[in-house]
């Protein structure tokens, strides 16, 4: 069992670590499997849970459970990756036929016309893709559009409002002139 | 030396023990029960009389005696299935501040937590009274899927109890860390959690002392207490037949068509059918009837095969969720009262190709696991009175932490509990939709950020709305509350980044921050919940 001053050494490293991928923080190969992350996540839980070392000072325990709380944030986006990358050949299996479309959601017209509240939720790389998006739709340039909303949601896959654009622009390419 | 209780806080019962050297101990009632009926009377005659002694003014004065409390705390009060409860029930109930709900008895007018925090001191004192010991702290359980205000709420009644909530745990986890603590083995269970007023179904891996929680789900308004009602409202149809008037207007009357129902349910796990008569039916005419009945076991399973089809269902979604097959699934555990119904057992043992696990004492698990939990979070394992010492299910849980703290070259072993949250979190962003921040199933405490950017240009208050749901579309889900930032720089939309984090604790408490990244000047705000009772300063 580690002592507290390696687990205190451990969470300065992660809190550090705040634009390391996944897998790093883990510290498994970036093509491990679930299972491989699952056992990388209780030998962390095992050292490290706050539950733990509820008896350090209060700095301290704040420092563990942050450093704990990117692990399980990290655990938690393997797990949805490898579930469902697992979970696809069994979609394109039944019958060969292409998985029927997802729901497209009906919005305010015009995938620029975002309205109120917090905008889009992306990230700034996702953002400039976006930019180029809009401006190719002021040039009325919708497929240039959509190749631009597809380089967006590769940067960021989790966005909602990425993909509903692109599904709104893809009906208005559908409609043709 | 603080001593910590573990409760498992209940729709229709409580539980209360604490661990001892040679297992745990648990706390009895005047009457040397284990299982306290959730039931906190105010009568007439003045006092508050909570447990199994609250029982008998049920049909004396129903309008004075609180039950289910567990089914509003935490609730906004305009829920549909608040309202459909609330039909069920004969005190009064209105609407508070925040949405709340307002228990009104004898002109004193009561919050929820409230209610509850007088079944945590009556098992604070019971346990003080056996134990010769002030308690100082506790675990709690919740049901997995409870909301953030309702834990809020939970942790609010132990407050009001003069309990230092340690943590609120999920039911199904203390009832595998009861089962599998000392075990020291690798395996999947599932935790079948059917009690008194709540539902819930989760999938373990247990791996050694660490308990991680893969997937759970369930319904906090699916329980027995729906069950006895069903059959209830069959009853009063047959006393409309046959005494040619409609119980459902006496609120007496229905509450013992009510404890009827139950005493029938709970014979016809045992018999086949059941024959007799509820006497003691005040006529309007002044003169006393008795209801005849008959029933058989096949014709109440039909009664409930609803119910039951809907806690199978969910059953299969979650062994799903959890990216396994039931036959990997090596131990189905039975909790809570309502797996006493045979028809249950044999749905489950048709979805899992296997008889689930029937050893334990589905009442008394919960709090077994709770009482293990507390001695581990507080480092106490206290000699006990010796009283009630026998497992709900049969550990050596309790040897490790003993050898950690009497012979300090040992090492002490204290399980690991990795819980998740129960549904998906998210927040609105233009155009009505639900930006997901946290998934169902994740593990906790955990937390994530992630940046948004205004839609309007010079756009200087942003309002974030939480919500808890599986739906995309934000007014498709539970809504949870909603923080504001103000003032911040006037700049072209898109320009301002404003990072949102997402922390759930490990008591299953969503704390949401927000902040303008650029400006430097971290302007945060805290999340106001809704239902909640009123933010303790």
């Amino acid at each position: 069992m580690s002592s507290r001053t390696d687990v205190l050494l451990w969470a300065r490293r992660i809190t550090g670590m705040k634009k390391a991928a996944a897998h790093q923080l883990l510290e498994i190969p970036a093509d491990a499997g679930a299972d491989v992350a699952q056992e990388a996540f209780h030998k962390i839980a095992r050292m490290a849970h706050p539950d733990l070392h509820r008896g350090l000072e209060a700095e301290d325990v704040e420092l563990i459970t942050t450093a704990y709380a990117m692990i399980a944030n990290a655990y938690q986006s393997i797990r949805t990756q490898r579930m469902a990358t697992s979970r696809m050949p069994k979609i394109e299996a039944s019958d060969g036929a292409s998985p029927p479309p997802g729901p497209v959601p009906v919005t305010p017209s015009g995938a620029s016309g975002v309205a109120t509240g917090v905008a889009g939720a992306m990230s700034s790389k996702a953002l400039i893709y976006y930019r180029k998006a809009e401006l190719c739709l002021k040039r009325g340039d919708l497929r240039g559009a959509m190749l631009q909303l597809k380089m967006a949601i590769g940067t960021d896959p989790g966005s909602t409002f990425l993909r509903t654009a692109l599904h709104e622009v893809e009906a208005e390419v559908r409609k043709g002139p | 030396m603080a001593i910590a209780l573990g409760i498992d806080l209940g729709t229709t019962n409580s539980c209360a023990a604490v661990a001892t050297p040679t297992g745990v101990e648990f706390i009895l009632g005047s009457r040397a029960e284990r299982v306290h009926p959730s039931i906190v009377a105010f009568p007439g005659s003045g006092g508050v009389v909570v447990g199994a002694d609250a029982k008998r003014y049920r049909l004396t004065e129903p309008m004075n005696v609180i039950h289910s409390a567990k089914r509003f705390i935490g609730q906004n009060i305009r829920a549909p299935l608040v309202q459909l409860a609330l039909t069920g029930i004969r005190y009064k109930v209105t609407e508070g501040p925040n949405q709340q709900p307002i228990v009104t008895v004898r002109d004193r007018r009561m919050t929820m937590p409230e209610i509850s925090s007088h079944v945590l001191l009556y098992l604070k004192r019971c346990a003080e009274r056996q134990l010769g010991n002030a308690i100082s702290d506790a675990v709690i359980t919740v049901p997995a899927n409870f909301t953030d205000a309702q834990r809020t709420a939970t942790k609010e009644a132990g407050r009001l109890a003069g309990l230092n909530v340690a943590r609120l745990i999920n039911e199904p986890t203390a009832a595998a860390l009861a089962y599998g603590f000392g075990r020291n083995q690798d395996q999947l269970i599932c935790v079948f959690d059917f009690g008194g007023g709540t539902f819930d179904v989760s999938i373990l891996r247990i791996n050694g002392e660490v308990f991680e929680v893969l997937a759970s789900d369930g319904d906090f308004f699916l329980g027995g207490d729906d069950l006895d009602r069903a059959l209830a409202e069959v009853l009063a149809a047959e006393c409309s037949r046959h005494l040619n008037f409609d119980p459902r207007q006496s609120p007496v009357l229905m509450m013992k068509l009510m404890m009827g129902a139950e005493a029938i349910k709970c014979h016809l796990s045992e018999n086949d059918a059941a024959e007799g008569e509820i006497d003691g039916i005040d006529l309007p005419n002044g003169q006393v009837g008795s209801l005849p009945f008959s029933l058989t076991r096949q014709q109440f399973e039909e009664l409930i095969g609803g119910y039951i089809n809907r806690t199978i269902e969910v059953t299969k979604q979650v062994i799903q969720q959890a990216g396994l097959q039931a036959s990997s699934i090596s131990d189905i555990l039975c909790v809570g009262g309502s797996t006493r119904i045979p028809s249950v057992r044999q749905r489950l043992a048709e979805v899992f190709r296997r008889e689930p696990n029937i050893s334990i004492n589905p009442d008394e698990v919960v709090a077994q696991g709770a009482a293990i939990q507390a001695g581990s979070l507080s480092g106490s394992i206290i000699a006990g009175s010796g009283m009630a010492t026998r497992d709900a299910v049969v550990t050596q849980a309790h040897s490790p932490l003993l050898y950690g703290g009497a012979k300090p070259q040992t090492a002490l072993v204290r399980p690991v509990l990795l819980d998740v949250n129960p549904s998906t979190l998210a927040i609105q962003t233009a155009g009505g939709y639900a930006e997901r921040l946290l998934d169902k199933n994740a593990p906790i405490p955990i937390e994530r950020s992630r940046v948004f950017t205004t839609a309007r240009d010079n756009q200087t208050r942003v309002e974030i709305d939480c919500c808890r749901g599986e739906s995309r579309r934000y007014s498709e889900n539970e809504p949870l509350g909603k923080l504001i930032l103000e003032e911040l720089p006037a700049k072209p939309r898109g320009d301002l980044k404003i990072e949102v984090s997402f922390r759930v604790d490990a008591d299953g408490i969503l704390h949401v921050r927000a902040a303008d990244v650029e400006s430097g000047q971290r302007q945060e705000a805290a999340l106001h919940v809704i239902g909640a009772p009123a933010e303790q300063a």
